[in-house]
């Protein structure tokens, strides 16, 4: 008797599993790609929260993902119908596969207009904070030397030590030579490095000027300063929402969930939620939620 | 805010997990319901084919043979095929569970209903039941706890599969695990992914270990004369 009890609760459990697998496969459901960096990963969780505050859509993160590439990817083949965050800069080199554009107005006009013709997919605009290549010095160089912009180094550049990325050294139209024919200085010495590094490198004082990226959480937490790019060299990296046309004409309210956002983080807030994730252990899904809840979502203050 | 670098990595593992406990909770349901509707949906596969191939001997070669190709396959690469059929997504991550769950489930069911005394299913059959009731009242019980070992198996084998799942944007605690490598010195984070993975597949495996001793029938036999006393 009792084996016949535990086979139909067998059966039982298998008839409920079998039912809510095939909901999970409902093609309805928001996917929201997200790469493996802890910026996508904290935006992939503001964009999930925020849709799910303000409409009675549930999304589901397609996480670490390679690169910028993939994500276009993944989007194209329908596994995923928004994107955590895409940068004009990347993606007018990548996925569009055309010239580098120095202009930031135009490079997010020229990235909207593409995507919307040839993908049916929407560039929102900002998110309101860029992630470019920067240089940076400690507060005490910038002081000695009177530093703002990366103009202020040429008079200075043959005493000073630079470190940058591995991969910025060889690249071609916004690497190194080019910036060297650019601004028309030289560094005494410039050390390739991975990426990472260049924070404590300047930080300690082994390196005058770093080139790193200027969302990075260690940015404020050494106090670094960031040199104003101000013959533009670098190409603009503005930081937005993306999402299928498809499911904002589907579900309008998911739009107006999403553009509650533009605007409405800052290179600092982001170099902020950062550092809580990559320097104290903070998750960034809970770095997305506790920002969110002291932010009431952005509703506007009222309610 | 704290210094974080002057942490001892189990002061760094504490205070990991009080601010994101719940965080890794969710990942830990996420992790064991993607390895547990896998396995369940090839036992619901893998269990009649089982029981199919004990009744046509036949078949049993072609079909073991068949589920131990799919066991030799490495877990990343079935999913990398899989992906491209299937997406990204918890759906591939369910469906590769599903067919590295079948050899085991399919094995064990067949064994175990072979493997009756032959007596027991003679003695039914003399007794005048028809095939169907031999296979309900006789064989299946006798042989569920054999089965059970099977599902355990694969339960524990699903568990580390679904880790590699999160390379495909699965979540799970293998989520936790791929951002712990990424970040520089953080062994706290590998630990708050890594610890609840191992523990899952322990658990499910003492708990799956505990009802099949209940349903072992020798085993079961031996109680009754024990209790009794």
């Amino acid at each position: 008797m009792r084996s016949i009890l535990l086979a139909s609760a067998i059966i039982l459990s298998l008839l409920v599993s079998g039912c809510s697998f095939s909901n999970n496969k409902e093609d309805s459901t928001i996917k929201i790609a997200s790469v493996v960096t802890t910026e996508s990963q904290i935006l992939a969780y503001i964009m999930k929260y925020m849709i799910e505050h303000y409409t009675d859509e549930e999304a589901e993160i397609i996480n670490n993902l390679g690169t910028g590439t993939v994500v276009h990817q993944a989007m194209v083949n329908g596994d995923a119908n928004m994107s955590a965050v895409r940068y004009t800069g990347t993606d007018v080199t990548g996925p569009l596969q055309a010239q580098p554009i120095k202009d930031a107005d135009k490079a997010i006009a020229f990235v909207q207009k593409e995507f919307k013709e040839d993908f049916n997919q929407t560039f929102f605009d900002s998110y309101g904070f860029e992630n470019t290549y920067a240089f940076m010095v400690t507060r005490e160089t910038a002081e000695k030397y009177n530093l703002t912009s990366v103009s202020d180094l040429a008079s200075v550049a043959g005493e000073l030590e630079a470190g940058v990325d591995t991969s910025w050294m060889n690249r071609e139209g916004d690497g190194y030579k080019a910036f060297v024919e650019e601004y028309g200085f030289d560094f005494s010495r410039t050390y390739p490095m991975q990426i990472g590094l260049v924070y404590d490198a300047v930080d300690s004082g082994e390196l005058d000027v770093v080139l790193g990226y200027t969302t990075d959480g260690r940015i404020a937490s050494y106090d670094l300063v960031v040199l104003e790019d101000d013959l533009n060299f670098f190409p603009p990296y503005d930081a937005s929402p993306f999402a299928d046309n498809e499911l904002l004409e589907e579900k309008p309210e998911v739009k107006d969930a999403v553009e509650r956002l533009i605007g409405t983080i800052s290179t600092e807030t982001m170099q902020e939620l950062n550092f809580l994730a990559d320097n104290n252990l903070i998750e960034p899904a809970v770095v997305a939620e506790q920002f969110l809840k002291e932010h009431k979502y952005f509703s506007g203050g009222g309610e | 805010m704290q210094d974080m670098s002057q942490m001892s990595a189990t002061d760094q593992f504490i205070f990991y997990m009080q601010e994101n406990g719940l965080y890794v909770f969710n990942q830990f349901l996420d992790h064991f319901l993607i390895s547990i509707y896998g396995v369940l949906l090839a036992a619901l596969v893998g269990i009649p084919i089982g029981i199919f191939i004990s009744k046509y001997g036949k078949a049993s070669n072609v079909v073991i043979t068949l589920a131990n190709i799919i066991q030799t396959i490495p877990a990343l690469a079935l999913m990398a095929i899989l992906m491209l059929v299937l997406g990204l997504g918890k759906t591939t991550v369910i469906v590769t569970v599903f067919f590295y769950s079948l050899l085991p489930i399919i094995k064990n069911t067949y064994v175990g209903i072979t493997t009756i005394n032959k007596g027991v299913t003679d003695a039914g059959r003399g007794m005048g039941m028809t095939k169907t009731q031999v296979l309900y009242m006789i064989e299946l019980p006798l042989s569920l706890s054999v089965m059970i070992t099977g599902i355990r198996i694969a339960l524990v084998i699903a568990i580390g599969i679904t880790a590699i799942g999160a390379f495909i944007g699965a979540g799970g605690l293998g989520d936790i695990i791929i951002r712990g490598t990424n970040a520089t010195d953080r062994t706290a984070i590998i630990m708050a992914g890594a610890l609840p993975t191992a523990l899952m597949a322990i658990l499910s495996d003492i708990l799956l270990g505990a009802i099949e001793r209940q349903l072992d029938p020798v085993k079961r036999q031996q109680k009754k004369v024990i209790s009794p006393m």
